[in-house]
């Protein structure tokens, strides 16, 4: 196969996707994208024309099947303690979470 | 009979005639799911029993109280003389992708099992509104990342009710094998490449996929937004119809919901098929799939599905439809490669804000700083469906990718669409109505067969994932059973917006077939 | 030893003044709100919800667009910025990517003579690289080793514009600050509080060697809210590269926090700011389709901006750029001052003294809207025509401004009513004047051995008696006429 994910990239994707696999795990999913980058290769083979456009949406929107944007308008949610109410840690009505480091520059 | 054994339009006609009450109708159904659904899917089932393995398990969360409130103003307002809306008393289950306010919306998964949505999705709310009553949330794959219903975190995960060593199909097993067992005459499902369809073609039910847009996603966990639709699961065509009348339509919440009018899917329900054009294509009697040595490996259906799908050919063309042969889809292949690309490009993004700061699980483990307390969530919160999805999804995305897969993938979907533009163009060279087709390549398969292997798993989906790449609407049937008296699915599909079309050819073949034998087997668990 | 220069770009993020938030109705101004009240399950990114765009959002940044001279896209998408931050809830940014409302641009920047370096006014053409729609995050505060998270600015909307690295001193920075946050305020589109984070600035700069024209490796100074904040944050940082440069070392793309209250930069943790965003089209979104017809509305009463008007006030008032300067510092200032000079009919610079030294102090002091003042342009206008016509005199007249934004009347119906009018009775002064001679032998005395400036002196003693209404000019003939 020409397009392998190595366990340095794999590695590279855990971190950005902020997970942390065991290495079990770890194998199961490189393996299993593996495969699924071999039928992704099919595309590949697909005779594609320069101006072939990109579709967004399998249906197109044209002026008559798209809403408008909305008006400007306040509407005020009277729902936000349930809101809050999900939140894991919660403080003086705000939501807590652990710090993020910095380092002074001289 | 009881019943829950009835058709929505049934319970209605009833509930007019004064015959019943919605509050009847509503325990019918509880007894139901009483005898035949087992337990509720949960989060630490602990040991799977023999007794689970015959019961459906379509259940996460029983909304009985609430279904109870609503079936009393139901009967109130018969009672006293008021309108009641067109799904008065109808019991109907809910995909858990759906938020509900005040219930527990998981998605299947760990990382929102505590998660208790506080406003409700415009499909739900529509339902109620028309005097649906709300029974439960059913089971489904996880974040609906599946075709089998089998990577719920919560076990037992749904069996099929037709045979419960096998799986439902999925994403939306809960709710095909909840009107499947009788349990209920509606669900609300949701199908991103055939997450109603097939699993509709496993259990025996009819499942709708509307044209992209035609349903409100406001309140949808979205998987994959530029794919996804709900739309019914019922028993029968009128009953499907019913139900979509009701959903459908724009929506201030969703700028994706389409202006254009709904039509009036009731009317002409039964005007026949003469003069339609339906079209079969050989592109839908083969499948196409990697061979694990890097190649691909080429495939016919079995016998018995292409022999349903042109029985029902040959009933339509009894009632006058023009059948028309060899219709060109070539892009059919690439429905599920670039699928593999476009929805996960889309369910990563989708799945980032699960990170333990708003809502749903914060890992109890010790962190040290924000980006441990991620990770340590998303691990413990994701099972490895979505984290399969999430790493590919950033892979071909990444900017050095992106244009290799993502890009290309959106140009393949172009070429999907051009060939259903092709086949419904009113000025070309099929003009079709519709498009006459299997849903599946088999028939359900057994639990733990599939399950691990995400690539043969995602290539159940390779005859309805092209309807959603183009958002063109489409519907599974019942068509049939195998030697194994196991479900077969037809499909119909469709133009943009065309779903009153399908919903004519449907019923005029649900008619034409009424009287077949298969028709008359129940579910084994019903039996 | 080696002269460098500054490379600088600035990009500023702009609330836009919309009554709601870009994809929810939630409030857009929540400045006085307490924490997480003003919040609904759309910018709070739970589960299942959907964008849907505000058109008011749309049409103010159209205007800010036509401004810039940016060209605005018939089609534009919005896409996702995908990035994990406790104060993005969705875990993704909508904004625009490269299909953006605007396209290009520029604004011409008037360097004033005391920020250049020669001492020689100048104008430096700031080009603008991107012009586009995006939605605020929600606001993070520390507390010890942990964060507090707020939603409530969370989706306000924002135009996010970006400079090219056109910059060249800590200065002009600033100077392009000012002038922005002037032109937000001039067309209505922001409020450009930098205290309140209404319009907030990121600053790239590099250095180099004055003369070549290679762009070398950027830091990125973000947090900064204040112009003053703004320009010691470049500054420091042009300072610092410098000495690393000077010292032999590489500068980094690091992306730094200025801190206000020691006036230092911090570095982010370089892990935190590596980044590939993977954007691609948010499919929860149709494009913006900006029609010729919905344009034209749009822009219809598209206002004179504050560089040209202070230009044109130079050229049709005559007045010196200071005073054109300070008087379209406001649109509605400025409006005001064209109202009186309309009215007035005589010497512009006459009514640009007055607003300039009377009425801009009421304003500042008393926090007056221009607009709405009772002290009306017309009124101003009447006020020195009285004084043009010898009515009243000067004092007299300035005294009137106050008891006419207090009462509302008509400088006239005061005048008369109160008896302000001017003593020009040749007889009551003569009186008055006679009676000051007499009371004062020693300074006539002065006066006829040859201190005739004791002239001034001796009206100012009539005007003291007369309760400042007597005609200045009259009392002053008659008294050297009676000195003689």
């Amino acid at each position: 196969m020409s397009e392998q994910i190595s366990v340095e990239i794999f590695d590279h994707l855990v971190d950005l996707a902020a997970l942390e696999l065991n290495a079990k795990q770890a194998d199961y999913l490189r393996r299993q994208l593996n495969n699924q980058l071999a039928s992704v290769r099919e595309l590949e083979a697909v005779p594609l024309d320069e101006d072939i456009p990109i579709s967004l949406h399998g249906v197109p929107y044209e002026v008559e099947n798209s809403s408008a944007p909305r008006e400007d308008e306040w509407i005020p949610c009277l729902d936000s303690k349930a809101i809050l109410a999900q939140a894991p840690q919660v403080e003086d009505q705000y939501i807590v979470v652990p710090d993020i480091p910095h380092t002074t520059l001289k | 009979m009881d019943l829950c054994d009835l058709s929505a339009l049934e319970l209605s006609r009833l509930l007019g005639e004064k015959k019943t009450s919605a509050v009847e109708i509503l325990e019918s159904s509880l007894r139901r799911i009483g005898e035949v659904d087992g337990r509720p899917g949960s989060l630490n089932a602990g040991e799977i029993t023999p007794n689970d393995r015959s019961r459906v398990h379509a259940m996460i969360t029983l909304t009985e109280d609430l279904a109870l409130e609503q079936a009393r103003e139901v009967d109130r307002k018969l009672a006293a003389g008021e309108k009641v809306g067109p799904l008065a008393g109808v019991p109907f289950t809910v995909k858990d992708i759906f938020c509900v306010k005040d219930t527990p919306s998981t998605a299947g998964s760990r990382i929102l099992a505590n998660f208790v949505a506080p406003y409700t999705a415009t499909p739900v709310e529509r339902m109620v509104a028309a005097g649906a009553l709300m029974i439960g949330k059913v089971n489904l794959d996880e974040f609906t990342y599946g075709s089998s219903t089998e990577s719920s975190a919560f076990q037992p995960s749904t069996r099929n009710p037709w045979d419960t060593s096998r799986v439902p199909g999925g994403s939306s097993g809960g709710s095909t094998a909840s009107v499947a067992a009788y349990e209920v005459p509606l669900s609300l499902g949701t199908d991103t490449a055939g997450s109603i369809r097939q699993p509709a073609a496993f259990c025996g039910v009819v499942g709708v996929k509307p044209t992209y847009g035609r349903v409100s996603r406001y309140g949808l966990i979205a998987f994959a937004s530029s794919l996804d639709c709900p739309g019914p699961v019922s028993r029968t065509v009128t009953d499907a119809a019913s139900m979509l009348q009701v959903i459908a339509g724009p929506d201030s919440h969703d700028a994706t919901a389409a202006t254009t009018p709904v039509s009036d899917y009731l009317s002409n329900l039964e005007m026949g098929v003469r003069g339609m054009r339906i079209g079969l294509s050989p592109d839908y009697f083969r499948i196409t799939f990697p061979d694990g040595q890097g190649g691909f490996k080429e495939q016919e259906l079995p016998a018995e599905i292409e022999k349903a799908v042109r029985h029902a050919a040959d009933v339509l063309a009894s009632m006058g439809a023009e059948i028309v042969e060899d219709v060109p889809m070539p892009n059919t292949r690439y429905g599920i490669p670039a699928y593999f690309v476009i929805s996960r490009v889309e369910a990563a993004s989708n799945l980032h804000r699960y990170d333990g700061v708003k809502y749903g699980l914060r890992t109890t483990q010790n962190y040290t700083d924000l980006k441990s307390m991620y990770k340590l969530t998303r691990n413990e919160g994701f099972g490895l469906q979505p984290k399969l999805r999430i790493l590919m999804g950033m892979y071909v995305s990444a900017a050095q990718y992106s244009e290799q897969y993502y890009k290309r993938a959106l140009r393949v979907r172009t070429l999907i669409r051009r060939d259903f533009e092709a086949a419904f163009d009113p000025a070309g060279n099929y003009r079709l109505d519709a498009l006459l087709t299997p849903t599946t390549p088999t028939t359900a398969f057994e639990m733990d067969a599939v399950y691990g292997d995400s690539v043969l798993m995602q290539y159940a989906d390779q005859l309805t994932v092209p309807a959603n790449h183009a958002g063109v609407p489409g519907i599974s049937l019942p068509g049939g059973l195998d030697s194994a008296q196991l479900p077969i699915g037809i499909q119909l599909l469709g133009a943009d917006y065309s779903e009153d079309k399908l919903f004519r050819v449907a019923r005029a073949y649900e008619m034409a077939t009424e009287s077949e034998d298969w028709r008359k087997v129940k579910p084994k668990v019903l039996r | 030893m080696t002269e460098y220069e500054a490379v600088i770009g600035l990009e500023t993020h702009i609330q836009l003044n919309t009554k709601t938030k870009i994809f929810c109705s939630c409030k857009a101004d929540s400045w006085a709100d307490e924490p997480n009240t003003n919040i609904c399950p759309v910018c709070c990114g739970l589960p299942g919800v959907l964008p849907v765009l505000n058109k008011a959002v749309v049409e103010k940044a159209v205007v800010l667009a036509n401004a810039m001279h940016s060209e605005i896209q018939p089609l534009s998408y919005f896409d996702r910025k995908n990035y994990f931050y406790p104060d993005l809830p969705k875990g993704y940014q909508i904004s625009q990517f490269d299909q953006s409302l605007g396209k290009g641009g520029y604004l011409d920047l008037p360097i004033p003579a005391a920020n250049s370096f020669d001492k020689k006014a100048y104008i430096r053409r700031v080009s603008i690289w991107k012009l586009h729609i995006e939605e605020d995050a929600g606001k993070t505060k520390n507390a010890g080793n942990r964060r507090f998270i707020d939603f409530n600015r969370c989706g306000v909307p924002l135009v996010e514009m970006v400079t090219g690295p056109d910059l060249r001193t800590a200065d002009e920075a600033a100077q392009y600050l000012i002038r922005l946050r002037q032109l937000l305020r001039w067309l209505g589109i922001s409020e450009a509080d930098m205290e309140k984070a209404h319009l907030r600035c990121d600053a790239n700069v590099s250095i180099r060697v004055k003369g070549e024209t290679v762009l070398n490796p950027k830091t990125e100074i973000k947090n900064v809210n204040s112009i003053e904040a703004v320009r010691d944050a470049i500054a420091t940082e042009i300072d610092r590269q410098v000495r690393e440069v000077e010292a032999g070392h590489r500068i980094e793309a690091w992306t730094l926090e200025w801190d206000e209250d020691t006036g230092s930069l911090k570095k982010m943790r370089s892990k935190e700011t590596e980044a590939d965003y993977r954007y691609f089209r948010e499919p929860d979104l149709l494009p913006i389709r900006m029609t010729e017809e919905w344009k034209a509305k749009i822009l219809a009463g598209f206002p004179e901006l504050p560089l040209q008007r202070r230009a044109r006030f130079v050229e049709q008032y005559g007045l010196p750029e200071y005073d054109a300067d300070i008087l379209t510092g406001e649109r509605r200032l400025s409006d005001y001052y064209e109202e009186a000079v309309k009215d007035y009919g005589g010497d512009p610079k006459k009514v640009s003294n007055w607003l300039m030294n009377d009425v801009l102090r009421m304003i500042n002091e008393q926090g007056l809207n221009p607009s709405e003042m009772k002290l009306t342009p017309q009124a101003l206008a009447s006020l020195l025509k009285l004084v043009d016509g010898g009515t009243i005199n000067i004092s007299t007249g300035k005294s009137l401004l106050q008891k006419v934004q207090d009462t509302g009347r008509t400088p006239e119906a005061i005048v008369s009513e109160e008896g302000l009018g001017k003593v020009s009775d040749d007889s009551a002064i003569r009186t008055v004047c006679e009676e000051v001679l007499t009371e004062s032998p020693n300074e006539v005395a002065s006066y006829k051995a040859g201190k005739v400036t004791l002239i001034g002196w001796f009206v100012g003693q009539v005007m003291k008696k007369m309760r400042g209404k007597a005609d200045a000019a009259m009392a002053r003939s008659i008294l050297e006429e009676l000195l003689k």
